[in-house]
């Protein structure tokens, strides 16, 4: 248990909405407790680390830094995408500093061990002396890549560091099936359709602020001409996600009243419907009938992050113009979301704040998210 | 008069790393011994396992044929 940080504080986020309390301030601003979540938290569930889209082709590879882990995304001969320690089994040298493609081999930079894009380590060259590419204690059997256990979902590419996870079927078997309607083809729509945004905040307030809809009237107020809070509705199932839902969804039109392609077969909910969910710990989600986005928190410190924002479409291709202003919509609406995650982490730096209050009517998908993240870090403290 | 070595040296400053499959394997050819040559054809052949150059199971097989790999 990280110093000073005593149960009885977490027990007091473990209580029901009425009478709980937020997260102490350490688990926003002590880079230990930081250090304590990394393992407790994200290390331990699927945390969402990039979407299929960032390798879309077969030998694509991008390496990619999780919690200060080296990581190899790759698009192996089969198509399958898979996840590695981007580092050679020789040295522990990087393998892939730079996205590229990948046209037979993976070769390390250092001595040229070469690695198959399936993870298998394929040739020692001189390692038994120049021009003797073999010895006896080198067994390449079993020095291929250490890969990360990985699962796809929702065009998301979820990891489960420390391997002790459940499977993620099982995991979030209940929102798969509530969004089993989308589990169908999506499309990303490109360049244009993905952004990255710095926040200085720790990224569980960004969770939190996107958890609920009680902001929305004062943060993002062009919504309220056409979604009022009363049309939003909380999500809230305990020990597995959160979220809020809107009934009034409006289609974004172009010239000539172009909208965009309908996902397939979706029942008559969506066609005014909208829900925003975050898969815990760190991937947001939204599905409407038209587009759906991922948004992948990257924890980079106690007190930044780095919001990985994609968009989704039911159809390859869609109107440029339409796809840009989707874009742009999305991304004011989220950089609406900055100074509120950014002033709360700066409210953490007050002392004896005891974590904050929740509105039991409003606020209920927030608390939900608190009290898994103390159950997560109850959870890791039984085992140590 | 411009050597192999010289070639062998261009083509790394330009990271020409399919021409380096090629001159590697001339220099294999040309070696004085066969411990220089299988040096040279492991450099070849690395080379040729990246870029999933069609040269590359000729290579091994000679590589093979002298018990290097």
């Amino acid at each position: 248990m990280a110093k000073d940080i005593p149960m009885d504080t977490l027990d007091a986020v473990r209580q029901p909405v009425e009478t709980a309390h937020g997260l102490p301030n350490a688990h926003y601003t002590d880079p230990e407790v930081f250090d304590l979540e990394k393992h407790a938290v994200l290390s331990s569930s699927w945390a969402g680390l990039a979407v299929t889209a960032d390798v879309p082709e077969v030998g694509d590879a991008k390496p990619v830094e999780f919690l200060g882990i080296p990581l190899l995304l790759v698009r192996d001969r089969q198509g399958q995408v898979r996840v590695f320690q981007n580092i050679c089994r020789h040295r522990g040298m990087i393998l892939v500093a730079e996205p590229r493609k990948i046209e037979g081999a993976i070769r390390c930079p250092y001595h040229s061990w070469c690695y198959s894009t399936e993870g298998n380590l394929v040739s020692t060259p001189h390692v038994g002396g120049a021009g003797h590419n073999t010895h006896e204690a080198i067994d390449k059997s079993v020095l291929g890549l250490v890969e990360v256990r990985s699962h796809i979902w929702f065009s998301t590419i979820f990891i489960n560091i420390d391997g002790t996870a459940a499977p993620f079927e099982e995991v979030h078997a209940d929102l798969l099936a509530r969004w089993a309607e989308f589990d169908q083809p999506m499309y990303h729509g490109g360049i244009d359709s993905s952004f990255t945004l710095d926040v200085a905040t720790n990224w569980k307030l960004a969770v939190e602020n996107y958890c609920e809809s009680y902001h929305l009237p004062w943060v993002h107020p062009g919504l309220n001409s056409y979604s009022r809070l009363e049309d939003h509705y909380n999500i809230i199932e305990m020990g597995r996600y959160s979220g809020q839902g809107t009934l009034v969804y409006r289609q974004l039109t172009g010239m000539d009243g172009i909208t965009f392609p309908d996902f397939a077969d979706l029942s008559a909910q969506w066609d005014t419907g909208g829900e925003y969910i975050t898969v815990y710990p760190n991937v947001l989600l939204g599905v409407q009938r038209d587009h759906a986005f991922v948004i992948v928190l990257e924890p980079q410190s106690h007190n930044k992050s780095v919001e990985h924002v994609h968009l989704f479409y039911a159809a390859e291709k869609t109107d440029e113009a339409l796809r840009q202003k989707n874009a742009i919509q999305w991304k004011s609406v989220f950089e609406e979301d900055i100074f509120v995650v950014e002033g709360m982490q700066k409210g953490r730096a007050a002392p004896g704040f005891d974590g904050g209050r929740f509105s039991p009517a409003m606020d209920g998908p927030t608390h939900c998210f608190h009290d898994w993240v103390a159950g997560k870090i109850a959870a890791y403290d039984t085992v140590q | 008069m411009i050597t192999l070595d010289d070639r062998l040296l261009d083509a790394h400053a330009r990271d020409d790393r399919t021409g380096l499959i090629a001159l590697y394997a001339e220099a294999a050819d040309t070696a004085q011994d066969i411990d220089a040559a299988c040096f040279y054809l492991t450099h070849a052949y690395v080379f040729a396992l990246e870029k999933d150059d069609p040269a590359t199971e000729v290579l091994y097989q000679r590589l093979k044929a002298e018990g290097r790999v």
